[in-house]
C-alpha cells in the first residue's frame, strides 16, 4: 500500500486497481455492489444464492449445507462465514482479509474476528443505533434535518393512539413506523380501527413507536458516503413503490428510478444539501461510510422531510454505483472503501459533489424487483436465467444472452434480468424472484408504471413455472355420522 | 387412516368419563410408564403441586381420580405433574377482524390422538375444545368467552411442571378474559415450552410463551407456531417449517384484507396444512373458536364439524387421514 497521499479520483482509481488486500462482500446475493470487483482488484463476492449458474467469475457460492432456519440477512452471512468451503476460500486467498456486508450483527463481527478479517463497516452496536428510527429523528434533529411532522409514544390501543394524535395535532390519518424495520414491513398505514387491528400485534407491546401525520408526498432514496475529507452526495432517486404487479407489501419497497430531471432543480439541490448536513452529523456521532437517506416530497408543496435512514448499502446502491457519473469518477462505494482503507487520501468534496450534481452526469434507468404476489405456494420447474432479455415487437421478453453488466443492456428493448429464485425453490406471496433493469423510466409522469414497464414485468413472470404442492385431502369417510355412539 | 372422531357431553363428571377412561388408559399408561413409574413424580408431590398451583380445581381432580378407578397410577397420571416430555407441531393465529375468531392448526401423530371433543359443565363453567389427557385441552373455549390454543415452544428443555393440556383445562375452568389468563399463565409452572394464544369475547389477546426454565413472556403476538421469539431448537424449526409458517401468517394478517372464510381456507393447504404425517407433524384438523358467539368449528380440507356451547349434539365421524408414507419433495 503506498504512503504516499492520494490526491485526485485518477490516483484513488489507480489505487484500487492495484489494490492487494483480498476484499469479500458477504451476502445472499452480489446484487447491491454488483460491478465493483472491476473497479477493484481482489474483490469477491461469497453469496449464499447463485444468481449466474457459476458464471459469474467472482462469486463464490460454497455448497448448501444443513443449516439453522435463516430469519434475517444476519443469520445468511452467520452461515456463510462458518462453512468449510467460505473458510478455506479466504485462507486459500491469503493476505489480511477484509469483509463487507449489507447486514450484520455482533455474531458476525465476531466471526469476521476469527477469521482474521477486518469489518469494513462501522460496528454494528454503533449501526444499529443509528438505524433506529427514533435515533433517525434525533440525528436529523441536530443536524437541521426535518422529519414529518410526528410525536413517539407507547400504543396501547386504536383509542389510545387516537388520544396521543389529537394531543400531538396530527389527525388521524397516521403513518406508524416501530424502530427497526424496512420496505414497508414495519411501515403501518392507518386511517380507521379496522386498519390499526391488522397491525395491532406489530404496535401494542413493540415500544416507542414513531407516529407520523400522514402526507401526501413521493418516496425518494438518495446515497451517500461520510469520509473524513467530507461527505459525497449520490443523486436523489425516485422510489417504486408497493405497485401490486412487483410486490405485495402495501408501501413495499420494489425499485428506483435514476433520471435527471426525476425532481425539480430546486428539491435535488434542497435534498443535496440536507444529505451533506445529515453525513457531516453521522460523523460527528462516530459513524462514517455508506449510507441512505429516504426524504418524503410533499406532492404540493414541495416540502421535503426526512424519511428513513439506512446506515448501510441498500437495494438502490447498484442504482448510484452504475449511473454515468459513477463511470466517470468512482463508484460511491469505492469512497466507502477507501475510507476504510486506511490509505491517505484529500479530496475535494465540493467539487464531486458538485459534478455529481450537474444533469449531464446522470443518465436514465430503472430497476424493478419482481416478488411473487400472488397468494399462492408451489415449487418452481424453470425459472429464466440471468442475463440480457430482449422484448419483441410483439410484447414477448425472450432471452438474448449472457451477461453479468447491466451496461450491456444496449436500448430500452433489452433489459438486465438478475434471477434469484431458481427451479427447486418454493415460490410463495412475498418471494423474490429477480430484479430487472431497464434503461429509461419505468414509470409514467405521474409515478405509475408504464406500459412498457408492465410489459416487462408480465414477459418475465411469464418465464417462470411452478408445480403444485402435494395437497392431503382429508375428511368425513362418510358423509354423514355413521352412529351415535352414546 | 381412518379417525375416528366423538362429540362427547357431559355435565358433571360420570360415567361417560369414565368409559373414556377405560377405553383410553392403557394407551396412555403406556405411554406415561415408558421411562419408569420412579420417573414420575409421587402422588403426593402431584397432589400437593395441584393444591400449590391450581387449588380451585382440586375438588374436580379427585372427583375424577375416583372415576377413574382411584388407583396411584391413574391418579399421578391425570395430575399431569412432569409427565413425559412429548411434541406436536401447530400453528395458530388470530383473525385481525372485527369479530374475535382464532384458528388453529394440530399437528401430531394421528396414533397418539384422542379424537374426542370435550362439552363439560364442570363446576358451574361450561367448556368444550379439543380433549388431551381426559380432561386436558389442547384447545378450547368456555361460556365466559373466553378461547386457547396451544402450540409446541420448540425448546428441548424439560423440567418441573404441569402438561400444558391441564394448563389449559385450568384456564378455561378458572379465567373469563384474557386479563385473568394472563396472570395464570404466568404464574403456573409448565414442564416444558409452549405458546399458548389468549382470546376473549372483547378481541383482547396475548400469546404467553411459556418455559420451565425462564419466566413466561406475555407478549401481543397474534401468530404461535413452534418458536418463541427465536428459534432455538433449529432441527425441530426446520422440520415443522415454524418459521415459514409464522411468516406466512404474519403476512396474511397484514396484506390481506380478507373475509372471515378465506383466512380460516389458509390453513386447510401449505404451507399451514403440514403433509408430514410419516415424523407426526401432519395436520389432524383445523378447529376455528368463535367466542362471542360460543361456536367451535372443526375443520379437514374436505369436511367440516360445527358445535354450539348452549346447544351442544354429541356424534361421530369418521375422517380419513392421510396414511403415513414417504414424503413428495
Amino acid at each position: 500500500m503506498s504512503k504516499r497521499d492520494l490526491k485526485n479520483i485518477s490516483e484513488i482509481r489507480r489505487f484500487f486497481h492495484r489494490n492487494e488486500d483480498p476484499i469479500y462482500f458477504i451476502s445472499a446475493t452480489n446484487f447491491n455492489l454488483l460491478g465493483i470487483d472491476e473497479w477493484c482488484k481482489n474483490f469477491k463476492y461469497i453469496c449464499y444464492i447463485d444468481c449466474y449458474d457459476g458464471r459469474h467469475p467472482n462469486v463464490f457460492c460454497p455448497s448448501e449445507q444443513p443449516h439453522a432456519e435463516f430469519q434475517s440477512i444476519e443469520d445468511i452471512n452467520n452461515y456463510l462465514l462458518q462453512h468449510k468451503e467460505v473458510i478455506d476460500l479466504v485462507k486459500r486467498r491469503g493476505g489480511k482479509p477484509k469483509f463487507v456486508f449489507l447486514m450484520f450483527d455482533e455474531e458476525t463481527e465476531r466471526l469476521a474476528k476469527e477469521l482474521g478479517a477486518d469489518v469494513w463497516f462501522p460496528k454494528a452496536k454503533l449501526r444499529t443505533k443509528m438505524d433506529n428510527k427514533i435515533e433517525t429523528v434525533r440525528v436529523g434533529n441536530k443536524a437541521g434535518v426535518p422529519s414529518v411532522p410526528n410525536t413517539l409514544a407507547e400504543v396501547k390501543s386504536y383509542e389510545d393512539l387516537k388520544k396521543t394524535c389529537d394531543k400531538a395535532g396530527l389527525g388521524h390519518d397516521l403513518v406508524l413506523q416501530s424502530a427497526f424495520g424496512d420496505s414497508g414491513h414495519t411501515t403501518f398505514f392507518i386511517k380507521s380501527e379496522a386498519d390499526f387491528r391488522r397491525h395491532e400485534h406489530e404496535i401494542v407491546g413493540e415500544g416507542e413507536i414513531k407516529i407520523m401525520k400522514r402526507i401526501d408526498c413521493r418516496g425518494s432514496a438518495i446515497e451517500a458516503c461520510a469520509t473524513s475529507q467530507g461527505t459525497i452526495v449520490g443523486p436523489l432517486m425516485t422510489e417504486l413503490v408497493g405497485f401490486k404487479e412487483l410486490t405485495p407489501y402495501r408501501g413495499g419497497w420494489c425499485g428506483n428510478e435514476i433520471f435527471s430531471t426525476a425532481f425539480s432543480p430546486k428539491v435535488r439541490q434542497k435534498a443535496r444539501d440536507l444529505t451533506f448536513k445529515f453525513g457531516e452529523q453521522l460523523r460527528k456521532e462516530g459513524y462514517r461510510g455508506y449510507f441512505e437517506l429516504d426524504f418524503l416530497i410533499d406532492k404540493k408543496t414541495g416540502d421535503i422531510w426526512l424519511g428513513e435512514l439506512n446506515p448501510r448499502i441498500t437495494g438502490a446502491s447498484s442504482m448510484t454505483n452504475h449511473a454515468a457519473f459513477a463511470h466517470a469518477d468512482a463508484p460511491l462505494f469505492l469512497f466507502h472503501l477507501l475510507e476504510f482503507s486506511k490509505a491517505k487520501f484529500k479530496l475535494d468534496v465540493d467539487e464531486l459533489n458538485a459534478r455529481w450534481a450537474d444533469p449531464d452526469m446522470i443518465d436514465g434507468w430503472s430497476q424493478m424487483v419482481v416478488k411473487h404476489t400472488e397468494d399462492t405456494v408451489d415449487i418452481l420447474s424453470h425459472a429464466p436465467q440471468t442475463g440480457i432479455y430482449k422484448m419483441l415487437e410483439d410484447g414477448r421478453v425472450v432471452f438474448d444472452r449472457f451477461d453479468y453488466h447491466r451496461r450491456a443492456v444496449e436500448s430500452e428493448n433489452e433489459a438486465f434480468f438478475l434471477r434469484i429464485l431458481k427451479p427447486g425453490d418454493y415460490r410463495y406471496e412475498g418471494a423474490d424472484l429477480g430484479i430487472l433493469v431497464t434503461r429509461g423510466r419505468s414509470m409514467t409522469n405521474g409515478f405509475q408504471l408504464n406500459e412498457r414497464a408492465k410489459r416487462w414485468i408480465h414477459g418475465i413472470k411469464s418465464a417462470f413455472s411452478a408445480n403444485p404442492l402435494p395437497v392431503a385431502e382429508a375428511g368425513p369417510a362418510l358423509a354423514e355420522p355413521a352412529f351415535k355412539i352414546m | 387412516m381412518d379417525l375416528w372422531w366423538r362429540a362427547i357431553s357431559e355435565a358433571e363428571p360420570g360415567p361417560k368419563w369414565a368409559g373414556l377412561f377405560a377405553e383410553l388408559w392403557p394407551a396412555y399408561k403406556a405411554w406415561w410408564l415408558r421411562e419408569g413409574a420412579d420417573a414420575r413424580p409421587t402422588y403426593l408431590e402431584s397432589l400437593r403441586a395441584l393444591e400449590t398451583h391450581m387449588p380451585e380445581i382440586v375438588p374436580l381432580y379427585e372427583r375424577l381420580c375416583d372415576l377413574a378407578g382411584g388407583g396411584d397410577l391413574a391418579a399421578r397420571f391425570l395430575s399431569f405433574y412432569r409427565p413425559p416430555p412429548y411434541l406436536s407441531g401447530c400453528s395458530q393465529a388470530i383473525w385481525p377482524g372485527k369479530a374475535p375468531v382464532l384458528v388453529r392448526n394440530y399437528d401430531y401423530d394421528p396414533r397418539a390422538f384422542e379424537c374426542v371433543v370435550l362439552h363439560s359443565s364442570w363446576q358451574g363453567r361450561k367448556v368444550m375444545g379439543t380433549s388431551d389427557g381426559l380432561w386436558g385441552l389442547v384447545d378450547g373455549m368456555n361460556d365466559a368467552g373466553l378461547a386457547v390454543s396451544l402450540t409446541f415452544g420448540g425448546r428441548r428443555v424439560v423440567g418441573d411442571g404441569f402438561g400444558v393440556p391441564l394448563i389449559l383445562r385450568y384456564v378455561l375452568q378458572t379465567c373469563a378474559t384474557t386479563e385473568e389468563a394472563g396472570k395464570a399463565l404466568a404464574r403456573i409452572p409448565t414442564h416444558m415450552s409452549y405458546n399458548v394464544t389468549v382470546l376473549d369475547r372483547k378481541r383482547h389477546f396475548l400469546t404467553a410463551f411459556m418455559a420451565p426454565d425462564r419466566p413466561a413472556v406475555l407478549t401481543h403476538a397474534a401468530v404461535a407456531t413452534n418458536h418463541q421469539e427465536k428459534v432455538e431448537w433449529d432441527a425441530h424449526a426446520r422440520m415443522t417449517a415454524s418459521v415459514e409458517r409464522e411468516r406466512f401468517l404474519l403476512q396474511r394478517l397484514t396484506l390481506h384484507v380478507e373475509p372471515e372464510e378465506k383466512f380460516i381456507a389458509a390453513f386447510l393447504r401449505p404451507p399451514l396444512y403440514s403433509t408430514a404425517f410419516e415424523r407426526g407433524f401432519g395436520t389432524l384438523y383445523t378447529a376455528v373458536y368463535r367466542p362471542r358467539k360460543g361456536e367451535m368449528e372443526l375443520r379437514w380440507p374436505r369436511g367440516a364439524w360445527s358445535f354450539d356451547m348452549k346447544n351442544f349434539a354429541e356424534g361421530t365421524r369418521c375422517i380419513a387421514t392421510p396414511e403415513p408414507q414417504s414424503r413428495v419433495s
